[in-house]
């Protein structure tokens, strides 16, 4: 959840880069995504490039890019697993290829997402003819994420006074269905909740959308970067 | 298991996501069919509890602990189309907010997880869900759970292998054995979880849909379907070429040796599958504009 938190924060930054349309930012992400998935293994100067590449647009956004590297690291366990089977099976290449290619395009994302807030890339898809009940019920999880985490860590502290130090002592069975009751209190705590939260928003108007502050604006600068993006990230694809 | 981006070759991740785009657009109508309006709020904020509750951690033995994954769980309590959407969101927020699967391979996610992942899961519950031994519909729940971890898992281990991704023999075994434990845990775990939340209160846990309804049939069978296909030929892919398929399409020609050529055929594809997803997408928004009906419609119903 805290990255989650970070990552929020860093998205309502200041820069040229957060100022961009969403749609713009989504379309270049998706070009970069491509250009490194389908670049053949074994180039790393071209992963270098790319690396290179998505280092500068964190600088142009004023990201802590330490922070950000250490974000993009937590995919590194998995395909690290990945990448030493594959070693030890006879193609260092593709093992390499496998832990740059996954490092890579999880920093990617993880620009997009700590340059556009939650909302307006969800107003992206949206646009992209994303369905609108999906639209929906992503916006109220991303809302109420936090709420219902924050409920459960109550819990789970609430649970670890009353408990003591007891737990290592109690019967398997009887600490996994307390377990069990724990998670039931959560679903009925939400499962209320949610039935509030209809209430009140009905009380307020809700019409079936959430209504913008803002209209989504597709400015010539925005169709400037997503050409430049996109021709930087063809370019290393098809010149390395 | 969420495949990362960069596992995947493109034709896998393209093939997925074409299939996930028409069916995102159906389990979208299908849900907002099954559910009120006012559940709309509700399905949020389940896809926030599963969230919430992967904090929960049950002991499984061994000092090591498990949480909860939730497919068939949702399924049994929102039906199994609403909890195809609501981890469709899961899946897009984890992908996007936390790096938890890759973006390009966020419709084999889907594919995996929230449609096959909640079908499988809803199988057992479906049949057996509905007999009035305690017994036998417990043994349901833990199966629905159980199932749903062990397909999705397969699935994801077999478009591993299609896309040449190595895997010795005594490795496959080896998580073979370790999905076959996350499965029996999430069973005890979707048991656990739907006893108490029946304890609190009974109306919360559907019935199982009816036998007759065509809908879940046909969802379930289509899932059924894919997902015995794609174990299968993951398989004989595996067995019989350890290059996956990029390497078949090369011997069979079907792609130029030239890189150059091979990287513009399948740029070109992927905008090819891309463009299709969207128009596929757009007609099916057109149709269903009208599925949240606005402050106007509702008054003009009322009136």
């Amino acid at each position: 959840m805290h990255h989650a938190l970070a990552v929020d924060r860093w998205s309502r930054g200041a820069s040229p880069l957060h100022a961009r349309d969403a749609r713009a930012k989504l379309a270049a992400a998706l070009v970069l995504l491509v250009a490194v998935s389908t670049t053949r293994p074994g180039a790393h100067i071209a992963f270098g490039l790319y690396a290179a590449l998505i280092v500068t647009a964190a600088a142009l956004a004023r990201l802590p890019i330490a922070a950000l590297a250490r974000r993009a690291a937590l995919v590194l366990p998995f395909s690290a697993t990945f990448a030493a089977i594959t070693w030890w099976s006879g193609d260092p290449a593709r093992a390499l290829a496998l832990a740059e290619k996954s490092l890579l395009c999880g920093f990617a994302a993880l620009l997009l997402i700590a340059t556009t807030p939650v909302n307006d890339l969800l107003r992206a898809l949206e646009w992209l003819a994303v369905p609108r009940p999906l639209i929906l019920v992503t916006q109220f999880l991303y809302r109420y994420l936090f709420v219902i985490s924050e409920q459960a860590q109550h819990m789970y502290l609430a649970a670890q006074c009353r408990r003591g130090n007891s737990a290592q002592r109690s019967r398997f069975s009887a600490r996994f269905s307390a377990a069990g009751g724990a998670l039931g209190v959560l679903f009925a705590r939400s499962w209320e909740r949610a039935d509030g939260i209809y209430r009140a928003m009905l009380a307020r108007g809700f019409n079936g959308h959430f209504s913008r502050l803002a209209p989504l604006r597709f400015s010539a600068a925005d169709a400037a970067f997503v050409f430049l993006a996109a021709s930087v990230s063809i370019g290393i694809r098809f010149a390395v | 298991m969420h495949i990362p981006d960069g596992f995947l070759s493109p034709p896998v991740w393209v093939t997925f996501d074409a299939l996930a785009v028409p069916a995102i657009g159906v389990m979208a109508r299908r849900a907002h069919r099954d559910v009120e309006d006012r559940q709309i709020p509700l399905l949020g904020v389940m896809g926030a509890f599963v969230f919430a509750a992967q904090m929960i951690n049950f002991p499984v033995g061994a000092g090591t602990s498990g949480h909860l994954v939730g497919g068939a769980l949702l399924a049994i309590v929102l039906g199994p189309w609403a909890a195809a959407l609501v981890m469709t969101a899961i899946l897009a927020m984890q992908a996007f907010l936390f790096q938890d699967g890759g973006i390009l391979a966020l419709g084999t996610n889907i594919c995996n997880m929230a449609i096959v992942g909640v079908f499988a899961g809803y199988l057992p519950y479906f049949l057996w869900g509905r007999g009035s031994s305690r017994a036998g519909r417990s043994a349901s729940i833990f199966a629905g759970g159980a199932l749903s971890v062990l397909v999705s898992a397969a699935l994801a281990l077999s478009q591993l292998l299609i896309s040449g991704v190595p895997m010795p023999r005594r490795l496959l075994l080896i998580s073979m054995a370790v999905f076959l434990a996350s499965a029996l845990i999430e069973g005890a775990i979707t048991l656990a979880a739907i006893r108490a939340i029946e304890r609190l209160n009974p109306l919360w846990v559907r019935p199982p849909a009816e036998r007759s309804s065509p809908a879940v049939a046909w969802g379930v069978a289509a899932a059924m379907i894919l997902g015995a296909a794609l174990a299968v030929a993951g398989v004989l892919l595996a067995s019989t070429s350890p290059d996956g398929i990029e390497h078949i399409l090369a011997t069979h020609g079907v792609i130029e040796p030239s890189w150059v050529r091979r990287a513009l055929a399948s740029l070109a594809g992927i905008s090819g599958a891309f463009a299709v997803c969207v128009m596929v997408g757009k007609m099916l928004a057109r149709r269903q504009r009208a599925v949240i009906p606005t402050a106007k419609q509702m008054r003009a119903g009322s009136a």
